[in-house]
């Protein structure tokens, strides 16, 4: 009985000690769960959360109280308590902390890493801290650290009064407290570097958005000044500071003045903007010398110079003056102040920085449109008089000329009687003179209106090489009386062409009459045209003097006859000039290959021919009997060309009686197809003038016109009248009648 | 037959003497007027058959002075006849909305002047 008795008391004593066990460990998780549970809510205040570790300690381990210590430098400092802690002995530790050292169980265990107890503190010799034990009268003490990443962060303590050590389970308890405890730092930690973080973010963002703004406002076509405005006001406003101002540095008077500023009363600015800023011995002038930021934390203890006394009799206190430099050049100073002492952070100094470059910026940029600006205006006006200058000495020297090229005519047509031959070759030395002047000017003026882009291209269909015979014929007489022979060569693949006809003939001409200038007696000139795709090359070549090899780019300039014999031989100087630039208005381009002695080939090539299998067939033939058609209706030309297309016939084509009468004259055709409602002169009086002429009388002429006036045609000596609209078989029965065919 | 009147408005005076003389030679009534002004009251005193009128005028312009003819006692039959210095297309299509019946092209041609100046008398109603 006795046996089993003894065994029931152990086994009930076992039981008790178990269900002890049992329920500290209910406890201690409780209170664990309760740690964690403030951890989760923590978010509001960790704190709450250390002083529900320190307080579980105390009741958990039956200690008299507790303490959580944290390092701060290279001491300990009572950071909570909980239990009995006198309060003066919490006032006592306040100025005599903890030292890492053998003195305290603090000390220990934080330098040990683990966790330490002594049993009696009297009794132990090396304990150092007598005065905290004679204020907190703790006999037993015991101490775990607190470890976060390898690094003692603080120290969980507890005390009892009575020597009473701590077992082995209230150590272990305290442990894992102290563990909590840690992961609670952490996390004040976190929160803490994540606030920071967040506040540098916003104060980062602010930054940015401020100088994003500055820098959008810079990049505008805002006034300065507003600009200035907005660079001070975001820089006062980022700064937290209570006024600020933009002084820009007038070179000529050595000296800075107000140009923006914010937090400023109008008093203040008026009293600023009345003062002169010297260079010499003041604040804003030895930031700009310095080229660094220089700061007074008190105006009331410092030197004052006319602007700081200023701003000290207007209240503000203190200043930080930051250089506006652009390159080497001092540009202004950028000024903040504040109506209270004090230093400004170095953070500011850098941030003040960035918006001084970005004020330095805005002058100089301001500066340089203002430049730009002006001479753009003065520029304008100088062109304008140069385009009104040529355009009235144009007409003022044509005038004049219209009576020279005029009377010298009258006397050489013996108008009013006979003259001499002497007197007649004179006359003909001023008649050229004056022709030469006035296709001089008329370069002149041409070159003005493409160098004003007031030149328009007219563009139209025409026959290339209609274009280049009437340019061959033009020359021909010049060539002759030279022996030079000049050929043209027009691929089959080379029809109608869409562009501004005046302008082709006039380029062509230039070039073929230049080609004929510099070739010596006996050459040959050669223009040819070939098709590059849509684009038309044409090429004139000689076998003159050539171009060395410097001169080829010079000789498009104005003025320019490249030695090529210009003394001989006169021209405008101005005729390659424009024509290069009429061939690049004409969306094309003009190019030169010269061989000196052996000769030049001048090439140009322009858009405007039809794809290859739409264009018209060349109808040329070498060198057959020439046409000429007189007619204003370009239809009507492109017809009779086209019925003249396979007949051994070369057209050639004029579009009003002046045009038509010059180039009979120069080509003497084999017969001249004319209408007679024309511009400039009609085609009665083209007939009569080719009849009155002894050089022209005997050239047949084929009026084919809408007038029904056979008998006056009939009567001026025409020799065969058609009535549009005219038939293939008409033309040809006609011509062939007058024996061109 | 009495010769044809012409009306030649023309401030340069060579000039005018040239187109006088070398009309006056093919055998036509030379009127003269060195402005636009001259030209209207020559115009009213004495209407021409054909009017050459230069187009830069001082005073009133070759263009007004067309305008004001036009209203006046020379009304739409006589022909009026542009002189330009500019051989321009803008230029002659101005003077054509201007409301010229043609223009000649500075610098006159002797040779041609008198065939040009018939065409536009002869050439009305064509």
């Amino acid at each position: 009985m006795s046996d089993r008795s003894e065994r029931t008391s152990r086994v009930s004593r076992a039981s008790v000690r178990q269900h002890q066990e049992l329920r500290q460990a209910r406890y201690q998780s409780k209170a664990s769960r309760e740690i964690l549970a403030a951890l989760g809510r923590s978010a509001a205040d960790p704190g709450d959360v250390l002083d529900t570790v320190v307080d579980e300690a105390t009741r958990l381990c039956g200690a008299q109280a507790a303490q959580l210590f944290l390092l701060k430098g290279d001491m300990f400092r009572l950071s909570r308590v909980a239990g009995e802690t006198p309060q003066e002995y919490r006032d006592y530790l306040e100025d005599h902390p903890i030292a890492r050292n053998r003195s305290s169980t603090v000390g220990r265990s934080a330098e040990d890493r683990h966790t330490h107890q002594i049993r009696d503190v009297l009794e132990d010799p090396d304990y150092g801290r007598h005065d905290l034990q004679r204020l907190a009268g703790f006999r037993t003490l015991l101490s775990t650290p607190m470890i976060l990443e390898d690094e003692v962060v603080g120290v969980l303590s507890m005390w009892r009064t009575d020597v009473k050590p701590f077992d082995d389970r209230e150590r272990e308890l305290l442990e894992e407290f102290a563990v909590e405890g840690a992961i609670v730092l952490r996390h004040v930690d976190l929160m803490r570097s994540l606030e920071s973080r967040g506040a540098e973010l916003a104060s980062k963002v602010a930054q940015l958005e401020a100088l994003r703004a500055v820098g959008e406002a810079v990049g505008s076509s805002l006034d300065l000044d507003e600009v200035l405005d907005r660079i001070v006001t975001n820089a006062v406003r980022l700064t937290e500071t209570d006024g600020g101002s933009i002084m820009e540095y007038d070179e000529s008077s050595d000296s800075f003045h107000v140009r923006a500023a914010f937090g400023s009363s109008p008093d203040l600015l008026k009293q600023l903007r009345a003062i002169t800023i010297r260079r010499e011995s003041t604040l804003v002038g030895r930031t700009a010398l310095e080229n660094q930021p220089l700061e007074l934390c008190d105006l009331a203890e410092a030197e004052l110079d006319p602007h700081l006394d200023i701003l000290f009799r207007d209240g503000w206190r203190s200043v930080l003056a930051v250089p506006m430099l652009r390159g080497d050049k001092i540009v202004g100073v950028l000024v903040i102040r504040r109506r209270s002492t004090g230093t400004f952070p170095p953070e500011m100094r850098e941030l003040l920085q960035t918006f001084a470059t970005q004020s330095a910026l805005a002058i100089v940029n301001a500066r340089l449109f203002r430049e730009l600006e002006t001479k753009t205006k003065e520029l304008e006006v100088a062109s304008r008089h140069k385009s009104e200058f040529l355009a009235s000495m144009s007409h003022e020297l044509r005038t004049p000329l219209n009576a020279v090229i005029g009377f010298s005519e009258v006397l050489l047509d013996r108008l009013f009687g006979e003259i001499n031959e002497r007197q007649a070759e004179y006359l003909r030395d001023i008649w050229n003179s004056g022709r030469h002047l006035l296709d001089l000017l008329n370069d002149i003026l041409d070159l003005s209106k493409v160098e004003a882009g007031q030149m328009l291209i007219e563009p139209s269909r025409f026959e290339v090489g209609s274009v280049l015979d009437w340019a061959m014929a033009m020359l021909r007489e010049r060539a002759t009386l030279h022996a030079i022979t000049i050929t043209v060569q027009v691929a089959a693949d080379v029809g109608v062409i869409e562009a501004d006809e005046r302008k082709f003939k006039q380029v062509v001409l230039n070039l073929v009459s230049n080609a004929v200038k510099f070739t010596p007696d006996g050459g040959s000139v050669s223009i040819t045209a070939c098709r590059e795709g849509t684009a038309l090359d044409v090429t004139v070549t000689d076998t003159g003097i050539g171009v060395p090899p410097e001169d080829q780019e010079r000789i498009f300039e104005s003025f320019q006859q490249g030695g090529r014999g210009a003394s001989k031989e006169e021209g405008t100087g101005l005729g390659l000039t424009l024509s290069r630039r009429i061939v690049t208005l004409m969306g094309g381009r003009m190019w030169l290959k010269s061989t000196p002695e052996v000769g030049s080939t001048f090439g140009f090539s322009i858009p405007g021919l039809p794809e290859l299998g739409h264009e018209v067939a060349s109808s040329r033939h070498g060198d057959l009997p020439v046409v000429v058609l007189v007619d204003d209706d370009r239809v009507s030309l492109d017809l009779i060309c086209a019925y003249l297309d396979g007949s051994p016939i070369q057209a050639l084509r004029a579009g009003d009686g002046v045009e038509g009468l010059e180039l009979i004259r120069k080509v003497l055709p084999a017969a001249v197809v004319l209408d007679i409602k024309l511009p400039r002169l009609d085609g009665w009086h083209v007939l009569a003038e080719l009849k009155a002429d002894p050089v022209t009388v005997e050239i047949p002429v084929v009026i084919a016109s809408v007038v029904d006036d056979q008998s006056q045609g009939m009567a001026l000596g025409a020799d065969v009248y058609l009535r549009k609209p005219v038939s293939r078989d008409q033309l040809l029965d006609a011509l062939r009648s007058v024996g061109a065919l | 037959m009495t010769p044809r009147r012409i009306l030649v408005v023309e401030d340069n005076p060579l000039n005018l003497k040239l187109v006088r003389d070398v009309l006056q030679f093919a055998g036509y009534d030379v009127v003269e007027a060195h402005s636009g002004e001259e030209g209207l009251r020559v115009a009213e005193e004495d209407p021409p058959d054909l009017v050459l009128m230069d187009l830069q005028l001082p005073g009133i312009d070759g263009t007004e002075t067309l305008r004001r003819l036009r209203q006046g006692s020379l009304g739409r039959n006589v022909p009026v006849v542009a002189v330009t210095a500019f051989a321009m297309a803008e230029d002659r299509e101005r003077a054509s909305l201007a409301g010229f019946d043609g223009y000649i092209e500075k610098p006159i041609s002797v040779r041609a002047l008198p065939g040009q100046v018939d065409a536009f008398m002869s050439g009305r109603g064509q």
